[in-house]
C-alpha cells in the first residue's frame, strides 16, 4: 500500500447515476470530495479516485411546509447566515455552525462533510438529532431516507455503500412552542477547538407539559447518541429544576467517554450533566417556560 | 492529468494539474506566486489565506480540481504597480508586521472581511481573523491595521 496520498483521478459527474457508477467503479476506493476541509487533513491512503459533487448543485437551503431541506453540499456559511435558519427551533443550527472551526473554515467546509466524516466530535450531528432529521442517500438503485442517527455506525464509519452518497438533509416542521438550544464545551472557548463534549436538546410543550422531549451529544460515544432516559423523565412532566437535573444526570449515565488528550472519561461525564442542564434550560427558556 | 481554467489575480490560465494538488501548491510551485505561504499545511494557521470568488479560504485545504472556473486573489494581486493597497499600506503604518510569515494570510482575510463590510467593528475583525495565527505581533496591531485600513477605504483619512 501506498503510504503517501496520491489519488490518480479527479472526476466531477453530472448527476446522481454517474456519481454512484464511479463510486462502486471504483469498489470503495473513491471518495467524495466536498469543501476537503476534513479530506486534506487526514490525506487518506486508500484512495484512488476523488469525486467532486460541484456539478450536482447540492448546494441549497429550501424552506416548505414539511420543513427545511438541505443539500449535502450546502456550505456552513450559507447555513450561519440563512434566514430560514433563523426561526425556532431550527436556529440552533446556525448557533452549533457558528461555534464550528472558523470563519474561514466555513467559507468552503459542507455540512455533508460534516456529517459523512463520521467522527465522534463533529458539532452538527447533535443539533440535527435533535431536530428529527433524516438524511437522503443516493446509489444505483435510487435513494433511501433514513433517521440521522441511524447513519453512524461507529467512528469514521456509516451506513453508505461503495456506490452511496449523502444528497440531502431534511428536517421536519414542528409545532408552535418548541424551543431548541445546542452547547458545546471546548478548551477555548473563544478559539478554533473541537468539542470535548457537545450537548443539545428540543423541548416541544402543549400548556405546560413537555408533550416531546429530545436530548443528544457528541463526543461521549463511538457515535453522537441520543439520551432515551433524559427523554422518559421529561416527557409528560411540567418542568421544575428537579426534573431538568434528573434528566441530565440520567444522560450522564448513558455517556460512555473515553479518556484522550482532551479531557478524561470522568471530567466528560460530569461536563455532559453541566451541558444538558443547560440544553434543558434554554430550550424551555426560548418557548418563555 | 486534467484540465483547468482559473482567474489568478486577474490572468486566465489553462493549467494541467494533479488530482491532489492544492491550490497552494499550484500558486506557489507552477505558477511561482510565493507571497502565499505553507504555515501548518492543516488548517491551524491560516499562513495560506487567499481569496476565492471573493471569500477567504485556506489553499491547503482546497483542491486546485475543484477551483476550475474560479477567481483567484492572492496578496501579489493587490499592489497596484508600485502603490500598496490601503491594507498593506495600514499594516506598514500600525507596525504591524514583525517576521511577516502570517502578513498575507492576514491581509487576505482583511480583504474578504472589507470586500462584504465596509464599517466592521473590533470584534468583527478579531472573529474574521481567527483563523490567521500570528506569533510575533500579539494581534493589536494587525487588527488596529485592518480598523484603519477600512477607514481609508471609506475615504476618511484622518491621519
Ligand atoms: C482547523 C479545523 C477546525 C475544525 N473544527 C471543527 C469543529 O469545531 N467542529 C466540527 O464538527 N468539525 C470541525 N472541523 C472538521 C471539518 O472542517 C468539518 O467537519 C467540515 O464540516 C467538513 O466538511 P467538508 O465539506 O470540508 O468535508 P470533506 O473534507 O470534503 O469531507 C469529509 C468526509 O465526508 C465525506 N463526504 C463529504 N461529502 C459527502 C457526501 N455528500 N456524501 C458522502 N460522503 C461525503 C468525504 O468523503 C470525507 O470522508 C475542523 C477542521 C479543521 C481543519
Ligand atoms: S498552511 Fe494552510 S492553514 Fe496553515
Ligand atoms: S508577524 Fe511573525 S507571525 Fe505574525
Amino acid at each position: 500500500m501506498r503510504n503517501i496520498f496520491r489519488p490518480s483521478e479527479f472526476r466531477r459527474p453530472k448527476d446522481l447515476h454517474e456519481t454512484s457508477w464511479i463510486l462502486s467503479s471504483f469498489e470503495g476506493r473513491a471518495r467524495v470530495v466536498a469543501g476537503g476541509t476534513e479530506l486534506l487533513v487526514h490525506k487518506p491512503l486508500d484512495v484512488d479516485c476523488l469525486v467532486g459533487l460541484s456539478k450536482l448543485d447540492l448546494d441549497y437551503i429550501r424552506n416548505g411546509r414539511a420543513g427545511i431541506t438541505i443539500g449535502a453540499g450546502t456550505t456552513l456559511v450559507k447555513i450561519e447566515e440563512s434566514e430560514a435558519l433563523s426561526v425556532e427551533p431550527y436556529r440552533i443550527l446556525r448557533e452549533a455552525t457558528r461555534l464550528l472551526a472558523t470563519p474561514t473554515i466555513r467559507n468552503t467546509a459542507t455540512i455533508g462533510g460534516n456529517i459523512c466524516n463520521a467522527s465522534p466530535a463533529v458539532d452538527l450531528p447533535p443539533a440535527l438529532m435533535v431536530l428529527d432529521a433524516k438524511v437522503i442517500i443516493s446509489g444505483l438503485e435510487g435513494t433511501r431516507e433514513i433517521p440521522i442517527a441511524d447513519f453512524f455506525e461507529g467512528v469514521k464509519k456509516t451506513v453508505l455503500s461503495d456506490d452511496e452518497f449523502m444528497v440531502e438533509v431534511k428536517i421536519p416542521a414542528f409545532p408552535e412552542n418548541t424551543g431548541a438550544s445546542f452547547q458545546k464545551l471546548r478548551h477555548h472557548q473563544t478559539s478554533i477547538d473541537i468539542a470535548i463534549v457537545n450537548a443539545a436538546a428540543r423541548l416541544s410543550f402543549a400548556g405546560d407539559t413537555v408533550k416531546e422531549a429530545k436530548v443528544a451529544m457528541g463526543s461521549v460515544a463511538a457515535t453522537p447518541i441520543y439520551s432515551k432516559k433524559a427523554e422518559e423523565i421529561l416527557k409528560g412532566k411540567i418542568l421544575d429544576v428537579d426534573i431538568v437535573k434528573r434528566a441530565a444526570e440520567a444522560a450522564s449515565g448513558e455517556a460512555k467517554p473515553i479518556d484522550d488528550i482532551r479531557a478524561s472519561a470522568g471530567y466528560r461525564k460530569r461536563m455532559v450533566t453541566v451541558l444538558v442542564e443547560r440544553a434543558l434550560e434554554e430550550s424551555a427558556r426560548r418557548c418563555g417556560k | 492529468m486534467l484540465y483547468i481554467n482559473i482567474k489568478v489575480n486577474g490572468k486566465e490560465y489553462e493549467l494541467g494539474v494533479k488530482p491532489y494538488e492544492t491550490l497552494l501548491e499550484t500558486l506557489r510551485d507552477k505558477l511561482g506566486l510565493t507571497g502565499t505561504k505553507l504555515g501548518c499545511g492543516d488548517g491551524e494557521c491560516g499562513a495560506c489565506t487567499v481569496n476565492l470568488n471573493g471569500k477567504a479560504v485556506l489553499s491547503c485545504l482546497t483542491l486546485v480540481a475543484q477551483t476550475d472556473e474560479k477567481e483567484i486573489l492572492t496578496i501579489e494581486g493587490l499592489q497596484n504597480g508600485a502603490e500598496l493597497h490601503p491594507i498593506q499600506e495600514s499594516f506598514v503604518e500600525n507596525s504591524a508586521i514583525q517576521c511577516g510569515y502570517c502578513t498575507p494570510g492576514l491581509v487576505m482575510s482583511a480583504k474578504a472581511l472589507l470586500e462584504e463590510n465596509g464599517d466592521p467593528t473590533d470584534e468583527n475583525v478579531r472573529e474574521k481573523i481567527a483563523n490567521n495565527l500570528c506569533r510575533c505581533t500579539g494581534y493589536e496591531q494587525p487588527v488596529r491595521a485592518i480598523l484603519e485600513a477600512a477607514k481609508k477605504i471609506r475615504g476618511e483619512n484622518d491621519r
